[in-house]
């Protein structure tokens, strides 16, 4: 393996070809392989169930071309023992297959095709690269339709009862990207569902993007799929809403399938002796979401419950905290940190340029006549040294790039191959060990920029490449040794908000051995959890929250500082300084990192005559209120009263139809005969245009408590979609079952509600029966919303973000989902979006674990590629402005006489004359090298050279350009 | 009193389990059947079927200590376990974690726990690592490539 350099003769010389599983068997692979174009390791593998050699004993081409000597058919599986001190398993899902299944159609009908299918071919790296053709006769498909929950929702042919929760979106996007990938305006997307789950962060505004798109959501499951004419095609049948059966064709349709356990979790999870529930995925509880039921083993990721990207990263961080503070006293007994000899002091030496032409096998040599470039390279001036490679990033070529700069002392190296981003960090390895600061190699991608644009032109393309050598070859003679600013990181945490989230996080960030102040605005610790009962998975709520608190407040790691808030911030990563205000008194706090957990709350309605009739509650009034009685034993309540409800259909429609829920009875207290939710108040509305995530599942808990604990009380779910996402889906399932009444209703036909004196009236439009709804309730429960907690002093403060909904932005949507915009800080719980218990103890893990990277470092290495102020600088401050990472800011120098004699001669005389700085003050900016990323806007934008960054230097780019017009 | 079984007095002999079970059957080892498919057998009949055996001292005495520590202090299935376990978990294991499967979950715990200073072991069944996000073309609500 550590032969091979990826060249890929061996997989070109390969005669055996099978199906592509990573293209979902689209299209062909070879028996000598790599899974992917990107794929790490960048290493071929010969597959042993196809390979001739391996099967009959003859063939091995591969090893007969291959250039390195790499192909060993002996090599075989081994087993490998290792002692470790914890384990972490994260062996996802498997996608549903529907092939079983005749009446989904797949396999039957060749345009009949899985969501994860249509991936690969809209993939510019998959089978078609991304042109998207249907599979039977490879044409455009125009008009195309989803199929939702396929294998999802559904308990009547071995599928799973779950909902998957990433199909509606994933759908959604698919229909969008669709019309990306298609010639003209004839488009036709269409989705088939049954609630559409937009649950996420800024997912509720993509679904409404997409229907203004003009992609048609249809809510309904078509029942029969049929080929369709001429085999191409498919033809749907499906039963509307109003009871209409309507035949649809389509050019082409997708089966949106779920996430389920594959067998091979299963096994694993026999193997590790860790209990899966009743879906198969990995059994965890509400407060520790990551451990399984074997101490010692953590699970993240779609084996413990279907989920989207970015809760499965939180969750992977999470399961990285967990085991991270069981093994606390272990952490870097076994990890060791490269380290390299002192670099050779160059600044007397003139500069002396080794040229390393690649072949890259053929990737180049086919096209560039690399020998010409070679001998190009050796005219130009400074060259000392060059050599053609076959390939210069492999191992062997970077002991030989080490050899020649020691016998023909070279300083400066040019590599003409492919692009500094894969390779530039090897070669500066390599310079790095030969005794040379790495910021003295310089790349020409005479690849990626040229032979492989210009595959047609070989002559011109050996042209432009020997430019392209030219130019890095001018670049390097300018280029300078730069050094790594070391970072000093202060080893203690500063976490913002005292509820489950924030707690949490302390307790895994001190845990791990780091000091942390634990700051809560208000008097007490606790947040939103202390008004609630239980979680969705039914453990009481209460006890977990006081062994949290407690254990905050005994922790000997954990300061903890209520009614208290920041009201300054200096400093970056590693080190800010700030000062809080705990009850009035100011105290200074120095740190490394910032965990964000202010959390959010429940919204107050102002509509449905909320607040002016005390029937009409909230959620948490009504949990606070009403619901004890429900939670009372049902037999001790047995003689209690229960309140007349009834329903009929409304009068002005004509026909009165009473069904009179009362049970009289003899008693003390009442019970309600008859309650409403109404689901989505001030959600997805254009002033609040987010889902709040967890009032579906709320209410069809609350609902289930009451329909089990009085079985005779009316309950209502007046609703827009259920949104009992993931393995919440059994709770839907079980209020149906109990006789929770689930009615939608339309944004534009709300319904309407009018307290009388002994109920509340509540109209709405039944859309099944496309007939108008009396109820009579007793109580009115509105799932109102959550909003976010005021961010905006933390968002001042520490120049961070938050997105139009006011929730406190991450880094990346679906890759660094607690980090924040601005290193060292992280955010957890609802202050990021809305979201259950289980979830907010997740990301508060994860934002612990990410934490606890820049914590466990004592010092920081940063990149030398930075802005730097030079002497002209005359502080116009245009540059801080354009500057995206706020790391530019104006200071006043000190004037008089000195400092203009240390300017450099024409500067400074021209400031003479102009009498500039006589007894002024003058103006200077300076950059903050944590903060910067050298981008370059600044430099850009500068009029007079007053900012460069390094690498970059207008000596270096000018010799660059220099070289490219010669 | 000795009570053991058949297995691990082989093993500590150094015979097959077979030949200990002929030797019980032939009566050579005068030992009784006891529950749970052991047998007991009194010290002085062991010792002079070990000088009859040939088998040396030192083993001799490490079966009857080991016999006696038993008999001091009976030692469940789990008691067993922990006391051998904790002092190897301390000395080499503690500063390394195992992740099993290489995509997107794995691969950042993997990198949280090697980036704050664990060993991580990353076991992929597959050739290469990326998992299912890897297949995918883009992801929402961003429209990002997934790759």
């Amino acid at each position: 393996m550590e032969k091979c350099i990826a060249c890929g003769l061996c997989a070109e010389k390969c005669p055996k070809k099978v199906d592509d599983e990573f293209n979902m068997g689209i299209n062909k692979r070879r028996a000598a392989y790599i899974k992917y174009g990107q794929s790490v390791p960048l290493k071929y593998a010969i597959d042993p169930e196809n390979c001739i050699h391996l099967i009959r004993g003859k063939c091995k081409a591969c090893e007969k071309f291959c250039p390195t000597g790499a192909i060993n058919f002996d090599d075989t599986a081994k087993i490998v023992k290792i002692d470790v001190g914890a384990v972490i398993l994260a062996p996802g899902f498997q996608p549903f297959d529907p092939s079983p299944y005749d009446i989904y159609g797949y396999g039957r009908i060749d345009d009949v095709v899985t969501s994860l299918d249509y991936e690969r071919l809209l993939s510019a790296g998959g089978p078609n690269m991304g042109h998207l053709i249907r599979p039977s006769d490879h044409q455009e498909p125009k008009n195309i339709a989803w199929i939702q929950c396929i294998g999802s929702r559904n308990n009547n042919r071995c599928d799973n009862t779950y909902c998957s929760s990433v199909c509606c979106m994933y759908a959604i996007k698919q229909a969008l990207v669709t019309a990306e990938h298609l010639s003209g305006d004839d488009v036709s997307q269409t989705i088939f569902f049954m609630d559409i789950r937009s649950h996420g962060k800024d997912f509720e505004r993509y679904y409404e993007n997409a229907k203004t798109q003009g992609i048609n959501f249809v809510r309904a499951r078509p029942h029969t799929i049929d080929p369709g004419p001429d085999g191409v095609g498919a033809s749907l049948r499906f039963t509307t809403e109003t009871g209409e059966t309507i035949q649809q064709f389509f050019d082409m349709v997708v089966l949106s399938i779920g996430l389920e356990a594959s067998k091979h979790s299963i096994a694993l999870a026999q193997t590790f002796g860790v209990e899966l529930d009743t879906y198969k995925f990995a059994q965890t509880g509400s407060f520790l979401p990551v451990s399984s039921s074997r101490p010692g083993i953590f699970v993240t990721g779609a084996f413990q419950a279907p989920k989207a990207i970015p809760r499965a990263v939180a969750q992977a961080s999470a399961a990285a905290s967990t085991a991270a503070v069981m093994l606390t006293e272990g952490r870097g007994t076994l990890t060791t940190r490269k380290t390299w000899p002192e670099p050779l002091d160059i600044s007397d030496a003139e500069p002396a340029v080794g040229v390393f032409v690649c072949s890259c096998g053929i990737n180049i040599a086919n096209i560039v006549d690399v020998t010409e470039v070679a001998r190009h390279a050796s005219t130009l001036p400074n060259v000392v040294y060059v050599e053609n490679n076959l390939f210069t990033c492999s191992a062997d070529t970077q002991e030989l790039i080490a050899e020649k700069i020691r016998t023909h002392g070279l300083n400066r190296i040019v590599i003409a191959a492919c692009t500094p981003r894969t390779h530039e960090p090897l070669f500066q390895e390599t310079l790095k060990d030969a005794r040379l600061n790495g910021y003295l190699v310089e790349m020409a991608n005479i690849r990626n920029q040229n032979a492989w644009v210009h595959q047609r032109e070989p002559e011109r393309a050996t042209e432009k490449a020997k430019y392209q050598v030219s130019m890095a070859v001018a670049k390097v003679v300018n280029s300078v040794p730069l050094a790594q600013e070391m970072l000093k990181v202060i080893p203690r945490a500063l976490v913002v908000g005292g509820g489950v989230s924030g707690m949490t996080s302390a307790i895994a960030i001190a845990d791990q051995g780091f000091e942390t102040v634990l700051l809560e605005k208000s008097a007490a610790l606790g947040g939103n959890a202390l008004s609630i009962e239980k979680t969705f998975k039914g453990e009481p709520v209460r006890p977990m929250l006081e062994s949290l608190m407690e254990k905050v407040t005994a922790h000997p790691g954990i300061t903890v500082e209520t009614n208290a808030k920041i009201t300054s911030v200096s400093g970056s990563v590693g080190s800010f300084v700030s000062d809080i205000d705990v009850g009035g008194q100011i105290k200074k706090i120095e740190y490394g990192v910032a965990v964000m957990a202010t959390g959010g709350r429940e919204a107050v309605p102002t509509e449905y005559h909320y607040g002016s009739d005390e029937r009409v509650m909230t959620h948490l009034e009504f949990d606070g209120n009403v619901m004890g009685i429900f939670r009372k034993d049902a037999k001790a309540r047995k003689n209690e009263k229960i309140l007349p409800g009834s329903v009929r259909e409304d009068s002005s429609v004509g026909e009165i139809s009473h069904r009179d829920v009362s049970m009289a009875g003899e008693g003390t207290a009442e019970v309600p005969g008859s309650i409403v939710f109404i689901q989505c108040v001030g959600s997805r509305e254009p002033e609040r245009p987010y889902c709040s995530r967890m009032c579906c599942v709320h209410s069809v808990k609350t609902a289930i408590t009451i329909k089990e604990s009085s079985p005779e009380t009316s309950v209502y779910i007046l609703n827009r979609d259920i949104r009992t996402y993931g393995v919440w889906e059994k709770h839907y399932q079980r209020a149906r079952e109990l006789g929770v009444i689930f009615i939608r209703y339309g944004v534009h036909d709300k319904p309407r509600v009018n307290p009388e004196q002994d109920y509340i009236s509540v109209k709405t439009i039944d859309p099944i029966l496309q007939m108008p709804l009396e109820i009579h309730a007793d109580f009115l429960v509105l799932a109102s919303g959550v909003v976010p907690n005021d961010n905006s002093e933390i968002i001042q403060l520490f120049k961070c973000s938050a997105n139009e909904d006011g929730f406190l932005n991450e880094a990346h949507p679906k890759l660094r989902p607690v980090d924040m915009s601005v290193d060292g800080l992280f955010l957890a719980g609802m202050c990021n979006y809305p979201k259950p218990i289980d979830e907010s103890i997740e990301q508060a893990m994860a934002a612990a674990s990410r934490a606890c990277v820049v914590l466990s470092k004592e010092t920081m290495e940063l990149d030398a590629i930075k802005s730097f102020v030079t002497e002209r600088c005359d502080g116009c401050a245009l540059c801080l402005d354009v500057c995206p990472y706020n790391a530019i800011s104006l200071k006043t120098v000190e004037p008089p006489g000195q400092d203009t004699a240390k300017l450099s001669g024409g500067q400074g005389d021209e400031l003479k004359e102009q009498g500039g700085l006589n007894g002024r003050a003058k103006k200077q900016i300076i950059t903050d090298p944590a903060l910067c990323k050298g981008c370059g806007i600044c430099f850009a934008t500068c009029p007079k050279e007053g900012i460069m960054v390094h690498g970059f230097t207008m000596n270096e780019l000018k010799a660059q350009v220099a070289a490219a017009l010669a | 009193m000795l009570i053991f079984n058949v297995g691990a007095l082989a093993r500590q002999i150094g015979v097959h389990r077979n030949t200990v079970t002929n030797w019980i059957k032939s009566g050579k080892l005068a030992a009784r059947p006891a529950t749970a498919k052991k047998y007991i057998i009194s010290e002085q009949e062991f010792r002079k079927f070990c000088t009859r055996e040939q088998v040396q001292g030192n083993i001799l005495n490490r079966i009857l200590s080991k016999a006696d520590a038993e008999k001091e202090a009976p030692i469940t299935r789990k008691t067993q376990k922990i006391p051998q376990r904790e002092p190897s978990m301390k000395q080499k294991n503690l500063g390394s974690v195992m992740v099993v499967g290489g995509g997107i979950a794995g691969i950042q715990a993997s990198l949280d726990l090697a980036d704050s200073g664990y060993y991580v072991y990353l076991v992929e069944k597959s050739s290469g690592i990326g998992g299912a996000m890897a297949q995918l073309d883009k992801t929402f609500p961003t429209n990002d490539c997934a790759m």
